[in-house]
């Protein structure tokens, strides 16, 4: 009878087959088109990972085979001083340099927004900065900063006033960096403009039509409807205020001139990597660093429920 | 839709896949094949240095390859200075492809202890650069645990240069004999040709020492040591070394106004070259300086550009602080090793045979790093005697050989990069007034030893 059954009833049969195969079709493909990206996270993040936390209790110093110390390379951190004097200054850097950016990309984004003319000119120009390799922009600014021929303080010098030693005073060095740390805000301040340009007219209007004063919609419209985008901007300019680097060594080098101003954490992380070959002691510095990352950015998480709304979503 | 349109295997067979793996895995191992060195040809790295420095030493290399039938040699230049060069070299060894001899300019005992070079021992116990051909002081700074790392095969010797003309020009005796022999004096002499125009330091005599590389030279002339070899042992924060920086800081206050970011906005006056960050050249050099400590190789360098305005330099020993007894020099070896995994380490130790003896001497011809071997004779480099006559050449050769004679230990720390590392951070906290004297070497003893305990454990 199977044979012999019309067209359509065998249409009717096999169309879930024909479904189930397309689906396991699909799903190859998505396995196929993902895998150069799966194997380049297991070689090149997760394989890492797990190494870092054997290495973390180890002796390694590249050369030999890593010896098992158990916690000895935590204790070493704990007595070195570098780590807290580079610990406190990522902090401070951390501290300052996240909020700042934060308000500074939401001022330009509020502005970039209300640009209609050759508003992609202006996107892209903010953005540009950020695309620029962060040791030639390093560069630059230790070029712009120099204390003898750099244009900043020989226009400050003309203006009568008494220019810094940017880079080279201890009191201002760290200040100085915080400051090279603004200048690329084109990914914040393109996250909080797309933000902004997902508010509801409606609401906008209503706003608008509510109060006349700007700020009161800024404060009771505009921010809370961005929260996500502020959410986003907050967790990863934390986590890239921690892993502050090259703008450091190349300013301040591996003992971060002057006088550990500028020494941050990841400089003292490499220097014991590579410049000392203490893998352990590094690995150690890895594994806290990941581990404060991580809390602090569940805390934010955590605390993110109290203060972030997402459209859509009932309280 | 049709079937064909979920049909990726299509698309990307299986049989492509494989094939673009191949294809991936041959380009990987690509490098590697290229890289791989053939036995009996020397490969050689070089940290960075000057073309000259690179053509010496290929031709060196080259000569020598040729005269023992090893084939073409290689000689790779400018592979970057410090870390930069440690990683490269640490990094091919790992990977099983160094270079055959690898010259260095810090320390070999560090990495020697990890295991990274071979021990030179049982090979210079048969040949004509046995271990008592080298002076003990210098060799110690290859040897650890009963090993020899490496060979400190020339070495600039520091001493202190000085403009003839600048202490002529205030009536001053410009012989050797009459330069100051202790920091006082020196401290006295330098008042005559420091000039401030407001806060800009238009000339001055001589600086408080801010080279952490020569630190180990100040301390011993002031009776001290930064590392006690014997003891395994730190010593930064030793009550001569607290003398010896309180002394600078005195120095700087008095005759500098305090402020060494001042000095810094108005030349180069820390060493004899220009200053990489902000540009600027040496005061010595451009005739505004008196004098300062620098290392033998400036002889070679100081006829490039920029050149000198002034003709009629010399050397004089290092003065003694006020706690020193005798004067003593220090060097900045040029270090050979033989990585660990060379493919030929009997031809790379019979080249450094060569190099330490007959190669050494081609090399000090042109660049004026000393040869340390007890069996080179030294002659007056050529480029010398044509600039300033072979009477002031053979003179200075024979004053820097005396000098080589009385070198303090130093490089000899198996943690010797950390070690300097601290020095120069609290150098740097103290100058910049960030630190007390006491505070700031305390704080980098405590450092260092806590890394050199680390270390010794193994």
């Amino acid at each position: 009878m199977g044979k012999s059954t019309p067209s359509g009833q065998a249409g009717a049969e096999t169309l879930p087959r024909r479904r189930r195969r397309a689906g396991r079709n699909e799903a190859r493909a998505g396995v196929l088109f993902a895998l150069p990206w799966m194997i380049g996270l297991a070689i090149f993040t997760a394989i890492p990972l797990v190494l870092t936390f054997y290495i973390a209790q180890a002796r390694f110093q590249i050369t030999g085979a890593p010896k098992w110390v158990g916690l000895q390379n935590y204790s070493a951190i704990w007595a070195d001083p570098a780590v807290w004097t580079s610990a406190q200054n990522t902090l401070m850097f951390a501290m300052i340099s996240v909020p700042i950016k934060l308000v500074l990309a939401l001022c330009l984004a509020l502005l970039l927004n209300r640009v209609t003319m050759l508003s992609g000119f202006y996107r892209t120009v903010f953005y540009l900065p950020f695309l620029m390799p962060a040791v030639a922009g390093s560069i630059v600014f230790i070029l712009l900063l120099n204390p003898v021929a750099g244009p900043v303080n020989m226009m400050l010098q003309a203006m009568g006033l008494s220019p810094p030693d940017w880079l080279l005073d201890p009191k201002a060095a760290l200040w100085t960096l915080i400051l090279l740390s603004l200048w690329p805000l084109g990914v914040e301040t393109l996250v909080f403009l797309g933000g902004l340009q997902n508010i509801p007219k409606d609401i906008s209007e209503a706003a608008d039509l509510d109060s006349p004063r700007g700020w009161h919609k800024l404060v009771w419209i505009t921010i809370p409807l961005i929260t996500p985008m502020i959410l986003f901007n907050l967790v990863t300019g934390i986590i890239y205020s921690f892993q502050v680097f090259t703008q450091a060594l190349v300013i301040g080098g591996t003992t971060g001139k002057p006088a550990e101003a500028t020494l941050m954490y990841m400089v003292v992380l490499y220097r014991a990597a590579f410049r000392y070959f203490n893998m352990g002691h590094a690995a150690a510095m890895a594994t806290v660093l990941f581990v404060v990352v991580l809390l602090l950015t569940l805390l934010i998480f955590r605390t993110a429920r109290s203060w972030v709304y997402y459209e859509g979503e009932s309280r | 839709m049709s079937e064909k349109t979920y049909a990726v295997p299509g698309s990307i067979s299986r049989r492509r896949f494989l094939h673009g793996s191949a294809a991936a895995g041959a380009i990987m191992a690509l490098p590697g094949a290229t890289l791989a060195q053939a036995e009996g040809q020397l490969l050689l790295w070089l940290p960075g240095g000057s073309d000259l420095f690179c053509k010496i030493h290929t031709g060196l290399l080259e000569g020598f390859s040729s005269s023992a039938n090893l084939g073409p040699a290689t000689t790779v230049c400018g592979l970057g200075q410090d870390t930069e060069f440690t990683q490269a070299l640490i990094g091919s060894i790992t990977a099983g492809s160094p270079p055959d001899i690898s010259m260095l300019w810090d320390s070999p005992v560090s990495l020697g202890a990890q295991g990274a070079f071979m021990p030179l021992d049982e090979m210079m116990k048969n040949s004509k650069i046995g271990i008592d051909t080298w002076p003990a002081g210098l060799l110690s700074s290859c040897q650890f645990k009963g090993n020899t790392y490496g060979l400190p095969v020339t070495a600039g010797v520091y001493t202190m240069w000085y403009n003839e003309e600048l202490l002529e020009s205030k009536g001053i005796p410009s012989d050797r004999a009459s330069f100051p022999k202790t920091w006082v004096e020196m401290r006295k002499l330098s008042k005559e040709f420091t000039v401030w125009d407001g806060d800009t330091l238009v000339s001055a005599g001589f600086m408080p020492n801010r080279i952490p590389e020569t630190m180990a030279i100040w301390s011993a002339l002031n009776g001290g040591m930064l590392f006690d070899e014997a003891n395994l042992k730190y010593m930064l924060d030793s009550e001569q070394n607290i003398e010896m920086m309180n002394f600078f800081l005195e120095w700087l206050d008095e005759e500098y106004k305090g402020d060494v970011n001042l000095i810094d906005r108005a030349g180069n006056f820390k060493e004899a070259y220009p200053d990489a960050s902000s540009g600027l050249g040496p005061a010595f050099r451009e005739g505004r300086q008196a004098g300062l400590i620098s290392g033998s190789w400036l002889m070679g360098d100081i006829y490039a550009d920029p050149v000198p305005t002034f003709t009629r330099w010399n050397m004089a020993p290092i003065p003694v602080g006020p706690s020193g007894t005798t004067a003593v020099s220090g060097t900045w070896p040029n270090w050979f090793v033989i990585p660990v995994g060379s493919k030929n380490p009997q031809a790379a130790f019979d080249y450094l045979s060569y190099l330490a003896i007959e190669g050494s001497v081609e090399w000090y011809q042109q660049i004026p790093d000393v040869p340390t071997n007890s069996q080179v004779s030294l002659k007056a480099p050529n480029s010398l005697i044509e600039n300033r006559g072979a009477e002031f050449a053979d003179d200075l050769t024979a004053f820097l050989a005396t000098q080589a004679a009385i070198v303090t230990p130093m490089w000899n720390s198996p943690s010797q990069s950390f070690g300097n590392d601290q020095m120069a951070r609290a150098m740097e906290k103290i100058y910049t007034k960030a630190a007390s004297v006491k505070d700031a070497l305390s704080d980098a003893q405590s450092a260092a030893q806590a890394e050199l305990d680390r270390v010794m454990a193994g």
